[in-house]
């Protein structure tokens, strides 16, 4: 890297670093690297059976995970101030796509996707979830010294977050929303929102629930049913719980020691689409408890070497951002895995690093990039 | 930009404190309670999800063995297993428009209804619908071609093939009762493949293997193979062509005598016991079981299923299943019978062996006798008069019979009866053998005694009889009689050896000589000339049957008398002889017996020997004389040959005889034409039976026929019972007609 040594020449400041924060940067491309191996050995069977060609998915994939790469290391190398002026145009494009989505035509009774000719499909609440980062950041950095208030603490991320949602649940896009929320709510707590605002927020939302199930008594057997399936998914092996059985069944074979990698057996055809929100069931049957922990393990390690880069940030809206984007990462992460062992009910969500899926990942590697670049303005960590 | 400032070591220390926290939340909450599922379902919960996945993901493929050959004693193959196949479709894998071009092309090939293949294929969740079953190897080829190439060339996916076998009996309905059959799945059900059963049958392999979600194979690296262990092979004592001789005429007599309750001939080698040939007919062919054989038997069952007061089905089954379960039984092991006079040879062997009676004890038959205030009648009303042991024998003396058997007492008899083994099934290999019904020797009473000793009360199986005559018949062993001689591999080695040892010694060689030398005096209408055969007729009530004129007439054979190889027993169940009136075994059977010995003892090398008289008799090759002068022909034919000569013309060169070749009886004329353009003179059969053997020779001779003495021609009492041209038939000058005479001496009872 040459550019690493022209900056080690000329050091702007000594408590200043100007390379990229290194243990973080590894774990990112170690995890870049294990997803793409189980994404292909997750995959091919599935490939093969519904495409005739075993490297359908992971061609893709790797391609995505190159160009996500390089994103990666130019955002390292932009400097991230430049988000205090993308951050409401950020919004309000984001905004505007969360708008035209809902004019595209519905894959499977929901707009999530924008079809964009010769360039595949555009998901506009990955979009948002980035936006929302940015635009917190950018809001804490400006109001951090009067959080604790209600005005400055929590009417302006209201402001934006509401439309953000509203249009989200019109799409209708349940995890994305849950995960904004997550995310947002993380990013108040963090900025240092008044925890007494946390709980009147987690009061409104109960009343607000109670209101719906008064104002929509139709979603009541509804919700029971998904209660229901997630408490006892065999209830409905072949209909609705058998995507969360067939789940169960690849992570409980695995055991310990699991099967050994690209040996699941769940993979052909019984795990409904194993490349996305299910790949870690077969990380689980494949590689076993030991390798279900080598995962979380480097989640673990990329949340608090993240904490590092963010406890070291030049400046608050550096640390908001690399806060807002390891709190995406995390939740994210710890929502699928929450899925496929069937401890919360089953939605959407994919696993990051893991799942197929070139936007997000993209997303996802640029964003590591920018946690790179705020490692790079931080002081040297301790650790 | 407000925080565009210099870098804060000590950044607002809330945001410190609460990045601190949620890192520990995120960790102990988020991740902790993952974990904690983790631990759950691969450790504690493992060994249950293990199981559930391996039973939707494994699936068991059984590979059947091939079942073993049945060869009969010459290494020809009586029953065989080849590849056939089982053509199945997956519907889970099937498009839904190939359906219908799949059930078409289908229904075509396997003249399967289409709409039945419509059906199966509807089932979508299924990844295995039989579609047929033991397709054969054209059609199997026909179907993997239409999965290959069928819609335009592009192939349907989802129609699959997998080998079964089946089971073929190459010579059709022969030893059927004997050979059995197998079921659908290949297990003997009958006869010696089901006795058999689990040596033929081998053990079936197995393929497990990783199916996908939809029945798909997953791939190779997840295949275990077991391999089939194919069934052993058995040779059995049965001689294919002794076999096809009793079967014939077996078949010949239960037609021609219409023997309602079917017939049985059970031919035995007298020294081990192996079965040479053993038949029931009625039968069926093992190749198609289930099909009812007898047209009268078929037309009821019909007619039970077409009657429209039939209300319930099960009455069409039953009748069915009845019809099938008569047709498939073996009499010779799974029927017993009371064997009538043929069981004189058991008591007379007693008597003998015993020492009660001998061979110079006399009898005077008056026609009946009275046991214990019951007249009891001898089957010749009028008497056979004064008559020695011998003599009682071969008269089937009842009368005579019952004071021997009394004078030898029940403890005696059932002593003998037990030794001779009809108190215990022989142990023959074969599935369903009866067990005998008799009374002990406490049961006999006088009555009892009396009755048994000429055969009737106690009932055996026909097995057990001829078990019983081969004891005597080999010097006094008894033997054990056996179907299998040997067990083969599947590569032909021989895995085990199966001839078994006699039983035991049950009466002096003496006696068993004594009793062969007075059976050839019975053999009635089985002697074979030559052959020296010996006999024992038998005509037996059925007394548990409805009809009061039912009878069992049988006859049982040993040959050569002086040093037997053969037992060959006959029995016709209920015999209509509407042309006789007379249903004796004497009459039906005998023939019968000496029909199949005439065949199997030249088949089996046993050497012709002739007595003085019938060596005169004896046959010789006629030569061709053709071209030769007439008095050279003349020296030959008669001095060289001792025939007869009977010139026809005037030439001095013979031209054309008659016979020209084969063989005549010593004595008989050939006619030597010597002028081209004489015509064959023609002369007309007279009719012959009945009458004595010199007006035989008298009346053929006149006729300008030559004679072929058949049957007894012992004695000079005999009298002609058959001719095989019929009288009137118009036969060149010269034609050989067989008669066969038997002795009116010896009882047909």
């Amino acid at each position: 890297m040459h550019s690493r040594k022209k900056q080690q020449k000329k050091p702007r400041d000594d408590k200043q670093r100007s390379a990229v924060d290194a243990p973080f940067l590894i774990i990112v491309l170690i995890l870049v690297v294990f997803g793409l191996i189980m994404l292909f050995s997750a995959s091919y069977a599935t490939a093969l059976y519904r495409f005739g060609d075993s490297f359908h998915f992971i061609k893709d994939q790797v391609l995505f995970a190159v160009v996500g790469v390089t994103a990666m290391f130019i955002a390292s190398r932009v400097d991230y101030h430049i988000f205090h002026r993308l951050a409401w145009p950020l919004m309000a494009v984001s905004l505007l796509l969360l708008l035209v989505v809902l004019f595209m035509p519905a894959l499977n009774n929901a707009h999530r996707w924008i079809q964009i000719p010769g360039f595949g499909t555009l998901q506009p609440s990955e979009i948002a979830k980035f936006a929302i980062i940015v635009l917190f950041a950018h809001i804490i950095s400006i109001n951090y010294a009067k959080m604790k208030t209600f005005s400055y603490g929590v009417v302006p991320f209201m402001v934006v977050l509401v439309p953000v949602i509203v249009l989200m649940i019109l799409e209708p896009h349940l995890s994305g929303t849950i995960l904004i929320v997550a995310i947002g709510g993380i990013m108040m707590f963090v900025g240092g929102t008044g925890l007494k605002w946390f709980g009147l927020g987690g009061g409104l939302v109960a009343g607000g629930i109670t209101a719906a199930v008064l104002a929509f008594p139709d979603l009541v057997p509804y919700a029971m049913t998904r209660v229901e399936m997630w408490q006892n998914p065999y209830l409905d092996i072949q209909g609705k719980g058998h995507q969360t059985v067939q789940s169960l069944l690849a992570i409980g074979s695995g055991g310990v020691m699991g099967l050994g990698l690209g040996n699941s057996r769940q993979k052909h055809l019984y795990v409904p689409e194993p490349q996305n929100d299910f790949i870690f069931s077969i990380i689980c049957e494949e590689l076993g408890f030991v390798g279900a922990m080598v995962v979380i393990l480097l989640f673990v390690l990329l949340l608090v070497r993240g904490a590092v880069v963010a406890l070291n940030a030049k400046d608050k809206f550096g640390a908001m951002l690399v806060v807002g984007i390891i709190a995406q990462v995390t939740v994210q992460a710890v929502l699928n895995i929450a899925v496929v062992t069937n401890t919360i009910p089953n939605t959407g969500i994919s696993l990051p690093f893991f799942s197929y899926g070139g936007t997000s990942l993209m997303m996802l590697l640029g964003e590591m990039g920018i946690v790179l670049s705020v490692s790079r303005q931080g002081r040297s960590p301790k650790t | 930009m407000s925080d565009r400032q210099a870098p804060q070591p000590n950044m607002n220390t809330v945001i410190r404190r609460r990045i601190l926290a949620l890192v520990a939340i995120l960790i102990l909450l988020g991740f902790g309670s993952v974990v904690y599922s983790l631990v759950d379902l691969q450790i504690i919960e493992y060994e249950d999800y293990k199981v559930k996945a391996a039973n939707q993901q494994l699936k068991d493929t059984v590979i059947p063995a091939n079942r073993g050959v049945i060869y009969d004693a010459n290494m020809k193959v009586l029953a065989q297993s080849a590849t056939v196949w089982t053509v199945a479709v997956a519907p889970s894998e099937i498009d839904e428009e190939d359906r219908a071009g799949i059930a078409a092309g289908l229904s075509e090939i396997l003249g399967v209804d289409e709409q039945s293949v419509l059906d199966k294929l509807a089932k979508t969740k299924s990844s295995y619908q039989t579609i047929k079953l033991k397709v054969e190897k054209p059609v199997a080829d026909a179907v993997r071609q239409f999965a290959i190439e069928g819609k335009g060339g592009k192939g349907y996916k989802g129609i699959s093939l997998s080998q079964d076998s089946k089971r073929y009996y190459p010579y059709g309905n022969f030893a059927a009762t004997v050979l059995g059959f197998t079921g659908t799945d290949n297990n003997g059900l009958s006869g010696l493949e089901a006795y058999y059963d689990d040596v033929l049958s081998g053990t079936p392999g197995r393929q497990v293997s990783a199916q996908t979600a939809t029945g798909g194979d997953m791939g190779y690296e997840y295949d275990s193979f077991y391999a089939p262990q194919d069934g052993n092979s058995l040779v059995l004592t049965i001689d294919e062509v002794i076999q096809h001789y009793a079967e014939k005429e077996l078949d010949r007599a239960v037609q021609d005598y219409n023997a309602l309750a079917r017939g049985v001939v059970i031919v035995m080698d007298v020294h081990t016991g192996g079965i040479l040939a053993m038949a029931t007919k009625g039968d069926y062919d093992p190749n198609n079981p289930f099909t009812i054989y007898d047209e009268a038997k078929r037309a009821e069952v019909e007619a039970v299923a077409d009657d429209p007061a039939t209300e319930d089905v099960d009455e069409h089954k039953q009748a069915l299943l009845e019809a099938q379960q008569t047709q498939w039984r073996n009499k010779a092991v799974s029927d017993l019978y009371e064997p009538g006079s043929v069981f004189k040879l058991i008591t007379a062997s007693a008597a003998l062996d015993s020492g009660s009676s001998t061979l110079n004890d006399s009898f005077n038959c008056t026609g009946s006798i009275k046991v214990a205030g019951t007249t009891m009648r001898c089957a010749h009303t009028e008497g056979h008069g004064a008559e020695n042991f011998s003599q009682a024998l071969v008269n089937s003396c009842n009368p005579a019979f019952i004071q021997i058997g009394t004078k030898m007492g029940a403890g005696t008899f059932f002593n003998y009866f037990n030794a001779f083994g009809l108190t215990r099934k022989t142990g023959i290999d074969l599935p369903g053998e009866a067990q005998s019904q008799f009374y002990t020797a406490e049961g006999l009473g006088p009555v009892q005694l009396a009755s048994c000793s000429f055969g009737q009360s106690n009932k055996i199986t026909p097995i057990q009889m001829i078990t019983a005559v081969a004891t005597i018949a080999n010097g006094g062993d008894l033997v054990q009689p056996h179907l299998v001689s040997k067990v083969l591999d599947a590569g032909g080695n021989l895995v085990e050896d199966l001839e078994p040892e006699a039983k035991r010694q049950v009466i002096s060689e003496e006696t068993a000589k004594t009793i062969c030398s007075i059976m050839q005096e019975a053999s009635g209408r089985a002697a074979v000339k030559g052959y020296r055969v010996g006999g024992k007729s038998g005509t037996s009530q059925k007394l548990d049957s409805g009809d009061p004129e039912a009878r069992i007439s049988s006859f049982v054979g040993i040959a050569p008398c002086d040093d037997p190889q053969i037992a060959v027993l006959v029995i016709l169940d209920e015999p209509q002889n509407k042309v006789l009136g007379e249903v004796f075994g004497g009459y039906l059977a005998a023939p019968v017996v000496g029909q199949i010995m005439s065949q199997a003892l030249p088949y089996l090398g046993v050497e012709k020997i002739y007595t003085a008289e019938e060596a005169a008799e004896a046959d010789v090759t006629v030569p061709n004389v053709t071209g030769q002068e007439v008095a050279n022909a003349q020296v030959t034919l008669t001095r060289d040959k001792g025939l007869s000569v009977d010139v026809k013309g005037s030439g001095s060169t013979v031209v054309r005889q008659f016979p020209s070749s084969g063989t005549l009886p010593r004595g008989g004329t050939v006619t030597l034409y010597t002028e081209e353009g004489l015509a064959d003179e023609m002369v007309t059969v007279p009719e012959v039976t009945g009458r004595d053997m010199a007006s035989v020779e008298k009346a053929l001779a006149a006729a300008g026929l030559n004679l072929r003495k058949d049957g007894s021609t012992g004695s000079s009492s005999v009298i002609a019972t058959t001719q095989d041209l019929a009288a009137g038939t118009q036969v060149p000058l010269g034609t050989v007609v067989t008669v066969s005479f038997h002795d009116p001496s010896v009882s047909a009872d």
